[in-house]
């Protein structure tokens, strides 16, 4: 046994569950890098106006979107049960809130309330809900 | 679901990490299921049915039919 699953062990932790969870951060983060630089690169007239520039930048930040999404359900696939329960839970809170949550701001949108729906709001709701559902997990099942 | 690894494991004096990594799963997991808060899937049961060598309706039992 490594030290790395010695700890691990020692913590009530799976090795496992803990390395498929740092390899799935690694691609969040690089995803928002990508993410992050694409969008910067947007603000300039070279990149935007030259097709391969753009192309390339898309291709990437797909590419390692797609990684991110295999990384992810590798993870949840090979998670010990209570994990992969907690996991499931939290996603569908977080697909559950999205959902209510822009049907509820889209008949506001329609009635001129609130201001028009982006994109970007997407995303945080998503991540809030998830977020909100790991934290239930855990308090339920600790 | 009722269970009965929380006798099997004291008989064995194992402490729920001791278990756990036998079982390949979490302390919390253990736990869980030991309070009867979330019960195992087929793969882990069959698991423990080889880790204790018993049959897995001698260590989990359906509260419907107790």
């Amino acid at each position: 046994m490594t030290n790395f699953e010695e700890e691990c062990a020692r913590k009530g932790l799976v090795a496992r569950d803990i390395k498929n969870a740092i390899i799935v951060n690694f691609w969040i983060l690089a995803w928002a890098v990508t993410l992050g630089a694409v969008s910067y690169l947007s603000d300039y007239q070279w990149y935007t106006a030259s097709w391969w520039a753009s192309s390339a930048g898309l291709l990437v930040h797909l590419s390692v979107g797609i990684g991110m999404i295999l990384a992810f359900k590798r993870f949840v696939k090979e998670a010990d049960d209570l994990e992969r329960k907690i996991q499931l839970d939290a996603l569908a809170i977080s697909v559950g809130l999205t959902v209510v949550t822009f049907s509820s701001y889209s008949i506001l949108e329609m009635s001129a309330v609130v201001p028009e729906l982006t994109a970007a709001y997407l995303i945080v709701v998503m991540s809030m809900g998830y977020a909100l559902g790991l934290i239930i997990g855990r308090i339920r099942f600790r | 679901m009722k269970n009965k690894l929380k006798v099997l494991r004291a008989e064995r004096d194992w402490t729920q990490a001791d278990l756990a990594l036998q079982l390949e799963v979490s302390r919390q997991t253990v736990n869980a299921i030991e309070k009867g808060k979330f019960d195992p899937s087929l793969p882990l049961a069959f698991k423990a049915s080889r880790l204790f060598k018993m049959h897995i309706e001698d260590i989990f039992q359906d509260e419907a039919e107790m």
